[in-house]
Formats: structure tokens, sequence, C-alpha cells
């Protein structure tokens, strides 16, 4: 049985309607407006009826603020309709209630779903009703909902068949080759295809599309920097002043002995540091195989006592996701940042946010056809991030926004975090034969997949129709979790190497730890069923993370979450 | 590489190929020639006065307090810069700095900072991309840190590609302007991010390289930009340019950036500013703002020189006896004015009122990011509230020296490491307990070690954060949820009723008393619609910065060390800090002491203006206490002190709460 709730904020409570008839106002021009109403719906199931009465009042709302009812609310003449997230979305909501519900119980987790009715009251037509619509549902993570009564919340779980294997793959032509890139919705160009022919040519067998999904994601401008590891040829520069940096480029070539290296993006970017440290004016660095973010080796005061510590910094766009989905995009990029130095066993305690965006104050008419409104795009991402930020519990130092017309073409989200540990709770150890892959952190969704390829995609009209799995939603609670964790010195010093499953999913966060693998993805915890074994592949979290550790430490490393240190946090376990 | 799935082997690629990261690529590159920046027109016309305004209503250069204000700044209570310093809080700061995250006590401190400005790259990628790396190195320098511990990283984000040789010229000359200011000026990039997606059918992105510039140091370096005082000497310390006016020529620069580190040695520089987008003027406006102190320009000084950009150039507020440092040739020292108590711009002839400046400024992007009071809040006052009794609460059970203290971490807290640092400064034995909820049966096992260790605390303390991510719709009903468990809430009465013991409860931690019913009613209630609560604050964000509150009553055992009438400067961050009651619960809270702390102005006079009180709770109400005083809920994190903390904004930092409930149990 599926029980409802209608939660509405009573009279000088109701912040977000006031707020967003503010919006619908002075932003849409709706001047016919005469009040909002917004209406929470909640839906449960797996609850008995009493446990339902006790959570109303508790969980559901709060009497103090909120009117309650179980039918529709009495709208009159307002107009009325719901919004609910895409089945498959991380909804804080409705997961946050859940929970609730089951400290209450101490039993199992009720389904809950939730939903938003917003009554509009005023003179609109049909086509400002539409406008309305478009302005609060972004339809890469929310829809229209129904207003009738729910029989069931349980969806239907599609049993995935057998994974495909792409016949024909190695004979395809260039024609077809490029209509197998584009109806996949690949990352990869013609001369990848063609490589990934003649390897699986050689293999003598066909691949399946699992390994042509997985070889994008690896190969992506995303994960691998494509652009920047391109080959140039040939560099004609008609600037004095660059053509004279280039000569001293070639120079310091020369000097560090890399005459016969390929002259790319990637060599010019990182050929400073490399001579720098060469001669001697660069220290510090703390360098391993491992590459989780920026590292350098300080001395830091302790209660009075220089000790041995690792700084790190990284930093990190988010721009593709933000574009179409400003609050999960921009919520993902501080998550996305803080990932790559928690994966070093660090702990985030600063970070910057630095953004670009066009001129939000223009009219919302003006806006590109197929694109957010500049003020939505700033307001929402400075939500998301922040929300985001916030939660976890990481101090923001600066925030700066830089507007610029051409940023009208993707908005620019980036941030940038620090980080610090203790050195001696990094261990850095080659992984061995035998050694186990321990996942941690959030399960595994749909909601994941095709991060690092979209990314790397040039931006059509079509984008915000299409890509809306690309989309992934933060959960800064879970993330911070594995921050606790690894702040601790007796589960980080188990830990031989870490990667992130922020680019890439079991492909990449697994299969970048050791160069030799075998996954079962069968052992992989899922959000729910369904997932077929592509997707358990190649889905992305900011929450998730891999760490091999030596066969016989696995027990211990598996027990620290639930060892509580009797000792002050201040006596460093 | 090899995958199964369901039985069958979906992948198994040879670790070669995978690494091979697909078919070599080959590009021709066209670097153009570069071109000219200019400074916008409406900067280089008409009376210093409107060229003023033009730079600081400018959307790069007008207040951005209405966004930045909803990010948490405080919390690991290891911010030495705030990111607006000053009384009024308003000066943007240079770098970001904060302590070091150890357990404990230290004065290591690491600084960030970014440098870029798309229209001179869009002109010139080239000198672009070297000044993004200059500018981000002079604000470590200007924050107080040295250029020759620096390092960087890189954010590139451009245009889409394609294979056409001019569009990549565009990375090719920016990543060549990067590599040479690194080699020249000694810093290096050791990461970076690029995205070469800028693209949406026929428009790009201009060529973007952000500059991100670290550097560890001593905390006491720290150094901010505004203004300290008035009648002080204000000097600039610019660096020999090249041909194109806009590049500093590198052994200046690095001359410059000695000379700035060692006047912040000596503690000479009492505030220190590097122009960057604006120039001079935007550098010399915001310094005047967060102390409300102007500035008078000598005649030497031409409305044009605040006008041209001059990056790597320095303005400081020198100390009274610091003496002005030699340079050579190459770095160009002088006095350019005096700073002054009228809230004036003296400079070229005109004198600015600074007051209608700032409201330019101020109101710039307001629309998009509001942040002021407008209407009948705005400057409004309210009652200051006074309780004083000689009959306060104490503890008559045996002595316990050094009391014992349970915090309880739901999902979503996030002010533990702080909180029990707070306690165990103040001398207490701290408990951690987290709250495990990923099966029923562990829930039920929490539930229960948080029975056992309420009965063995003296104080029980739930800290801020948020637990469920304030949802759904409301905050910390994940916590009510387990304390109304009835094991739970009979341990709690326990304590309070028989064993004379104490609660504290911090934001989130506020949140969850009052829903409780622990304040004001002290013990654990059903809700009524007449019983007090926390909602959203009314400018419907987060609200995240430093306020002022005062002492109101001196009930409550954890004001003991403390008078009625103390003002203290406390860290907020809330989205739901908004205290409302009927009236007549407000008056009886009056009446009985329970209002502990108001927010106050800088007068101490409580009010609802948002500059005063950030989330509109009626009678400015912070926080309250149970009717004996013993549980007592606030919204400012007073845990979130220590040494070198906000050292940008003056105030009393320091409200000696957790040593109050400490000493509380000596007695």
């Amino acid at each position: 049985m599926v029980f409802r709730v209608y939660v509405e904020k009573k009279p000088g409570f109701d912040v977000e309607a006031q707020q967003l008839a503010g919006e619908l106002r002075t932003i849409l021009g709706m001047t016919g407006l005469k009040s909002v109403r917004i209406v929470n719906r909640y839906d449960v199931e797996g609850i008995s009826e009493e446990l339902f009465a006790q959570a109303t009042p508790t969980v559901f709302s709060e009497p103090q603020v909120d009117n309650v009812s179980n039918d529709l609310p009495d709208f009159g003449d307002a107009k009325v309709f719901a919004t609910e997230f895409l089945p498959g979305q991380f909804d804080q909501r409705a997961d946050s209630a859940s929970e609730c519900i089951q400290l209450i119980s101490q039993g199992e987790r009720p389904t809950v779903r939730s939903a938003k009715l917003y009554a509009l009251d005023g003179e609109l037509t049909d086509s400002d009703m539409d406008a309305i619509k478009r302005y609060v549902i972004n339809p890469v993570e929310a829809r229209e909902a129904s207003l009738a009564v729910k029989e069931t919340l349980k969806t239907a779980v599609p049993t995935p068949g057998k994974v495909e294997v792409i016949a024909g793959f190695n004979e395809m032509d260039a024609a077809a080759g490029q209509k197998f890139i584009d109806e996949r919705g690949l990352a990869m160009d013609l001369a990848d295809l063609e490589f990934c022919q003649k390897y699986f040519a050689a293999e003598k067998r066909e691949p399946t599309i699992t390994e042509i999904k997985v070889i994008d994601t690896y190969w992506s401008d995303h994960c691998r920097h494509t652009t920047f590891g391109t080959e140039l040829d040939d560099v004609k520069i008609d600037d004095a002043t660059v053509k004279a940096a280039f000569k001293r480029y070639l120079e310091l070539r020369h000097e560090l002995g890399r005459d016969g290296k390929p002259v790319c993006l990637m060599d010019m970017g990182t050929i400073g540091a490399k001579w720098l440290k060469k001669n001697g004016i660069l220290t510090g660095l703390d360098e391993s195989e491992e590459i989780n973010a920026c590292t350098v080796k300080v001395k830091v005061d302790v209660n009075g006592e220089d000790q041995d510590w690792l700084f790190l910094f990284k930093n990190e766009t988010h721009n593709h996701p933000t574009e179409i989905e400003p609050f999960g995009g921009a919520a993902t990029c501080i998550g996305g940042c803080i990932r790559d130095p928690l994966s070093g066993r660090s702990y985030v305690y600063q970070a910057m946010r630095v953004t670009g965006a066009a001129d939000p104050t223009v009219p919302v008419a003006d806006t590109l056809e197929g694109k957010l409104p500049q003020r939505k795009l700033v307001t929402t991402a400075a939500a998301g991030y922040s929300s985001y930020g916030n939660q976890i519990g990481l101090a923001t130092g600066q925030v700066d926004e830089i507007y610029h017309p051409g940023y009208v073409a993707k908005r620019m989200e980036v941030g940038a975090v620090v980080a610090a540990t203790p050195a001696d709770h990094v261990r850095r150890e080659t992984p061995a034969p035998g050694d186990k892959i321990i996942l941690l952190g959030g399960r595994t969704g749909r909601d994941g997949i095709g991060g690092a390829t979209g990314a790397s995609k040039a931006h059509n009209v079509e984008s915000l129709e299409l890509d809306g799995a690309e989309v992934q939603k933060g959960n800064a609670p879970v993330e911070r979790k594995l921050q606790r964790l690894f702040r601790r010195g007796d589960a980080c010093r188990l830990i031989k190497r870490c990667n992130d499953f922020g680019a890439g999913g079991v492909s990449v966060a697994v299969g970048e730890l050791a160069d030799g693998l075998y996954v079962d993805l069968n052992t992989v915890p899922k959000k729910y069923e369904g997932l077929d074994g592509t997707e358990l592949a190649i889905s992305e979290s900011q929450e998730r993370m891999a760490v091999d550790v030596a066969a016989e430490d696995v027990d211990e490393f598996l027990a620290t979450p639930a060892r509580r240190t009797s000792r002050p946090p201040s006596s460093r376990p | 590489m090899v995958m199964t799935w369901n039985g069958d082997e979906i992948v198994n690629l040879s670790r070669e190929f995978l690494a091979s990261n697909g078919a070599s690529k080959h590009q021709v590159v066209h670097v153009e020639a570069q071109q000219a920046y200019e400074t916008p027109a409406a900067w280089r016309e008409g009376s210093l006065a409107d060229r003023l305004r033009a730079v600081v209503t400018d959307l790069n250069v007008a207040s951005n307090k209405g966004l930045s204000e909803r990010f948490d700044s405080t919390i690991g209570a290891g911010t030495v810069l705030m990111p607006f310093g000053g009384r009024r809080q308003l000066t943007p700061n240079e770098a970001m700095v904060a302590k070091f995250p150890v357990f404990g006590e230290t004065t290591t401190a690491s600084a960030m900072a970014w440098g870029f400005n798309p229209y001179i790259m869009s002109a010139n990628q080239f000198t672009g991309a070297y000044l993004s790396v200059v500018e981000s190195l002079a604000k470590l320098v200007a924050a107080g840190f040295e250029h020759e511990k620096a390092y960087l990283s890189f954010q590139e984000y451009f245009e889409k590609l394609r294979d056409e040789p001019e569009r990549w010229g565009k990375p090719t000359a920016a990543v060549l302007g990067a590599l040479m200011a690194q080699i020249d000026l000694g810093a290096g990039a050791i990461g970076g991010k690029d995205s070469m997606s800028g693209t949406f059918e026929h428009l790009d992105v201009p060529p973007t390289l952000i500059s991100f510039a670290v550097a560890v140091g001593n905390m006491k370096r720290a150094t901010s930009p505004e203004f300290k005082g008035a009648d002080h000497r204000v000097v600039r310390i610019a660096p020999r340019y090249l041909a194109d006016g806009i590049t500093p020529d590198k052994d200046a620069l690095l001359e410059a950036f000695s000379i700035v580190e060692e006047l912040v040695d000596f503690h000479d520089a009492l505030a220190v500013s590097t122009p960057g987008y604006g120039a001079t003027a935007e550098a010399l406006f915001k310094m005047t703002l967060g102390n409300r102190i102007g500035v008078s320009l000598n005649d030497s000084i031409a409305a044009d020189d605040l006008f041209t950009p001059a990056y790597g150039s320095f303005i400081i507020e020198l100390a009274d006896d610091a003496k002005l440092p030699a340079a050579s040739n190459l770095v160009e020292i002088g006095e350019i004015g005096t700073t002054t108590a009228a809230y004036e711009l003296r400079a070229a002839g005109e004198t600015l009122d600074l007051d209608a400046i700032q409201e330019a400024w101020e109101s710039g992007i307001e629309s998009v990011f509001p942040y002021r009071s407008k209407g009948a809040d705005k400057g409004a006052t309210v009652e200051t509230v006074t309780f004083e009794t000689p009959k306060k609460t104490v503890y008559v059970g045996a002595p316990v020296a050094k009391p014992h203290v349970v915090i309880p971490v739901f999902p979503g807290n996030n002010c533990e490491y702080d909180s029990a640092a707070a306690f165990e400064r103040a001398g207490a034995d701290v408990s951690t307990l987290i709250v495990n909820n990923l099966t029923p049966a562990a829930v039920a096992e929490s539930t229960q070690a948080l029975v056992e260790e309420i009965n063995k605390s003296q104080i029980v303390m739930i800290p801020g954060g948020f637990s469920g991510g304030d949802e759904p719709d409301g905050s910390a009903k994940f916590i009510t949820a387990f304390f109304r468990a009835p094991a739970v809430t009979e341990a709690v009465r326990d304590l309070l009723k028989n064993r004379d013991g104490l609660m504290l409860g911090i934001c989130n931690g506020f949140q969850a008393l009052i829903k409780l019913g622990l304040v004001p009613y002290g013990d654990i209630v059903p809700m009524t619609e007449e019983c007090p609560t926390l909602t959203f604050n009314t400018i419907g964000r987060h609200q995240s910065r430093l306020v002022r509150t005062r002492v109101a009553s001196n009930l409550s055992p954890w004001l003991a060390k403390t008078s009625v009438g103390d003002i203290h400067t406390v860290a907020i961050s809330h989205g739901e800090g908004r205290f409302v009651a009927s009236e007549p619960v407000l008056d009886l809270l009056k009446t009985n002491g329970q209002i502990a702390t108001q927010y106050v102005d800088e007068s101490g006079v409580p009010g609802m203006d948002l500059d005063v009180n950030p989330n509109g709770s009626l009678l400015a109400i912070e926080g309250i206490t149970s009717p004996d005083g013993r549980v007592f809920g606030k919204m400012g994190h007073s845990e979130r002190s220590g040494n070198g903390l906000y050292v940008n904004v003056p105030g009393n930092k320091y409200q000696p709460l957790f040593e109050a409930g400490v000493e509380y149990f000596a007695a």
C-alpha cells in the first residue's frame, strides 16, 4: 500500500514559493501572476499505517511551519502541475526521508518518492504555463509528474540480457565506422576505431560493446588528454615574441635531452617543471607511480614539533555537466575536485571556486535556443557547488566568477582544493599479484554513465535533450564518510594504492591500479538491480574509491570503520 | 584486464593496447599575430568619478558577496583570512589562507591564489597566460607568502580545436606564455587540467588559462588588503615593464616580490594589495571598503595611472615606524598618498564620496546575487535583552575534574572534529560516536551505544552540519528521529534531571534541540504549532560569515565565563537559522532569562538588518536555553575558534563556552 501526504509551508514560512514568484515576475516577466504555492508530496510504501502516522509530524513535516493533508489541497482556480526526478536520479529528499523513518522504526527502509506541486494563481495563458514549466523543470533530471494516486512505487526491473558482441566490427569500412561512432555516441574518432579493428583482428575476435565503451573512456580527452598529447608536426608562428618562446622551448628540450620526444601541448605544459627541477629551483616534489594530485613534501609544526607532511592541491573543471544541469554539475565539480587528493589519502581542508559566465543580468528572453539562461546557470551552479561543499564540511576561502560574453558558448565551472596528510599515513607500493581490490563509498547506479566522454564531445542544440544520463548527482555525506576514514592512519597505512571513480568507473578506477587485473563485475555493489555488464564497468561516481590492499590485510581494512578509536582525536590513531 | 559478468568474459584487453591512448594524433599549428589588450573605453574617458564608477560597476569588479556568502568559509576552524576583510567584511582577500588540518595546534598555513584575465587572453594568448602566472604569484605575495616557495597548477579551457591550425594556435601560444613565466619566475606547474570543449555551434569560450599558485608558510605572515587605519603612508612598488607596457620585466618582478616579502617579514606592511583586472583603481578602492578608511593620493599620481594595467605591482599601507625599502632602478618605489579618516578618495584634483561609489559597487550584480536588506528590515533595531540573576544554575554532584563529553555524529554532520577539539582544549574527555545506519541491526547497535555513552557522560553535544542533507525539507530530522527513540530519550532525561548534566547544540545541533523541545522546554516533548522553531533564512539561501553576538543572560552555566553585554565575533554558516516563536513564548523566554544571545551591530545594538542578523531571527535571537540554562542551543559556531583565525576581521573571537561547561563540574 502506498501512503501519500502533502506538506506545504505556512504563509510567512514559504520562502521558496515567494522566491519563485519573484523570479517568475522579474525574470520571466509574468506580471499577471498573483501567487505561487509549492507543496511537497511524499509517497511511501513498505510502512505500517501507525509508523506513517508517527512519521508525518516528525519526518515529513513540522507542526510549527507546515500544513499537512492526506488529500490534494484545495488550490481553487490556480493552475497546478507536479514535478519529480527522473527514475534513477538521486533524490536526497526521498532518500533522507526513508533513512529517518528507519531511525524511528529501527527496521527496513521504506520506499519513498517525492514530488513537488506548483499551484500558480493569476492571469496566466497556456504559453505562460509552458514557459514556467520550462523554467522549473530541467528535463535532464526531472519531468512533469502525474497528480493521480499511485498503486505501487515498485519499478519494473528489466533483466539485462547478455552483453552484445559487435558483429562485423572488424570489417567496417570508413562510412560504417563513422555511423557506428555516431550511433553509439562514442568520443573516439575514425582513426581510433581503425586502431581497434587492427587490435581485435589480431586477437581474431569481435569486441563486445563493453570493450568498446571501456576503450572509448580510456582514450577520451577527459581521462587521457588526447588533445594535449597530439603531436604537433608543424608549428607556424607569426608573432615574434611567441616565436622566440617556441625557440626557447626547443632549447629547453635539448638541455633536458628530450629532442626525440614528440612536440605537443603536454610537453610544453610539463617541461617547465622538469627544467626547474633539473636546475635545482623546483624542490620538494613527492613523485611516485601513483598520481592522485600535485603533491609536495612540507614540514608542518604540530603541537610545537616539526613533522613531515604531504601537501596536495588540485584543480578540476566540470563545464559540460554544469552547462546542462548546473546544480548537479557544479556539485560534482567540487566532489570531483576533492576525490583526487582524497584518493591520495589526504584530508581536503580548503577550496576555491573560479567560474566563468556571460552577463547574468541580461533578460531571460534573450537566451539562445538550447541553452539555459545565464542567470539560472550562475545561481543554480552556485547552489549546487555550495550545497556539496557545505555538506561535506569544506571551507571555501574564495569564490570568484569571471564574466565574459564568450562563456555563453559553455559555462566554466572550476574548483580548486588544498589538502594535507602526515607523510607516514601514505604508503605507496606497486600492487603485487594476489592483492585484492576493495570498492568503498557509494554504490553503482546508472546516473554516472558517460561523463568522461560527454565532457570531451562538442556541444550542439540537442545536448539538453539527450545527455541526461551523463549528469551525476552528488552525495556529499557519502564522500565525507570516505574523508573520515582516510583521515585515519590505521586505515591509510593498509592501502598500497588508491584510485577514484571520477572518470570511467570500474574500468578506469580499478583498471589503472595494476597492469594485470581480474574483475568480477557481479561483486560490484549496486544501487538497484537491472544494471548490465557495460553499465557496471563504466558508471562513475565521485563518492566511490578502489583501493589495492594486500590479501592478508583485507580483513583488518574492512574492520577499520567499525573499530572505534577511544583515544581522543588529538592523539593520532 | 579481464572483466567477467554473469559468468561471461565481457572484457579482455591488453594493458599495452589500452595504454596506447589510441591512434597517434597529428596536427599542424598556426599561431597568428597576437594583439594588444585595451582596457574598456569607459575606464579611459571622463572624470575620475565617471571612470571609477565604470570600474566598480564592471561585473568583474562588482561586489560578489551575495555569491560568496552562500559558501561555508569557516568550517574546520582553520580559516586565517576570511573571504571579506575589515570590520565591515567588505574587502575581498587576495588569497585563501588556512592552517593545516592537524589534530592540535599548528602555525603552518597554506595559501592559494588564482590569476587570469579573459580579455587580455582573447587579445593575446601568450601574454595573457604569462600574466595569469604573474597575477597568481603576486596575489600570494600580497597575502604574505613567498614566491620562492610557490607551486603552480593550470586550468586550460579552450574552444573545440577541430583540425584547424589557427584554432590550435591559441592554446599553443598560451601554454608557451605560461612556460616562459615559469622559467622566468622560477615557479613550476606540477599539475593541471585541460578542457577543449568550449564551443557551441559558432560560439567559442575565450581562450582560458587560469594559474593557481600555492605556497606553504607561517600563518603569522598572512596579510590582508583592507586599510587598517587613518594617516598611514600608502606606497606603490612597481616593477619596470617591457615594451608592451603590460608584461613586467622578470628581474624587476622578482625584486618587487622580494621587497614585499621583506616588508611582511618585518611587519611593516599593514595592508597589501596587487592590482588585477580593474587595475590600481580597483585595488585602492577595495582597500578602503573593509574598515571605511579613505585615501588621499599625491598630486603626482595622474588619473591615468589608476586605470592602466599594473600586473605585478603592489599597493601597501605602511606601519608608522616602517622605513621605505631601497630598490634597484628596476623597481619603482614611491609614496603615493595617505589613508584618511574621511571616507573619500582624493586624487587628480577630485574628491569622491566613497559611500556613493561603494553603493554602486554593492549594487552592481545584486539583482542576481542579493545580500543586503531592502525595505522595513533595513537598519531596523530591536530591543536589547538583558537578564541578570544572582541565582545561577550550579552543579551539586561530586566534582568531576575531566568531564566526559559525547558527540554523536549523524550522517551529514560535519562539525564534530572542531567541536571535539574545542572541548579537548577546555580540558574535557571527548568521545565521538558515529551513528551507523547501514542496516537495521547497525541502527539498533548505534542506539544502544549512544545510550551507554550518555549514561557515562556529563555533557552531550550535538554538532553542526547537515544531518540527512537537511532533508526532507527541514533540518535535523535525522537527529530528532534518533533522539526520540525511547531509550535515548530516557538517557537524556536521566542526564538532565538526575545528574545535573549539560547539553549543547550548535547550528544543526541547535535545530535538533529546538525540534526535540530540549530548548526551550528542557525536555523531549511532542511538537505543536506553538513550539518555537528554526526555519529557513529569510534570504532563502545559506549564509556564511562572521557575526557579532551579545550575551543577554547569565542564567546558563555555559555562559558563566562571560558577562551580560559581552560581544563576541562568531562564525555562522547555515541555511535554516531563523528563530521564530509566538509573542507569548518570546515574552516568557525573556522573563525567564532563556534568551542567551542576540545578533548585534557594531555598536552592540540587536537588529533585523541582514548585515547584523543573518537569518531574520525574531528579536535577533542567536541562542536560547532551557529554563535552568543547562541546555544551550545556538547558531554561531563558537567551536570554530583558535589561534590565528580570521585575522582580517577585528573583534573578540574567543567565546569561552566550552571552558565554562567543563568548569561547571569542577565546583
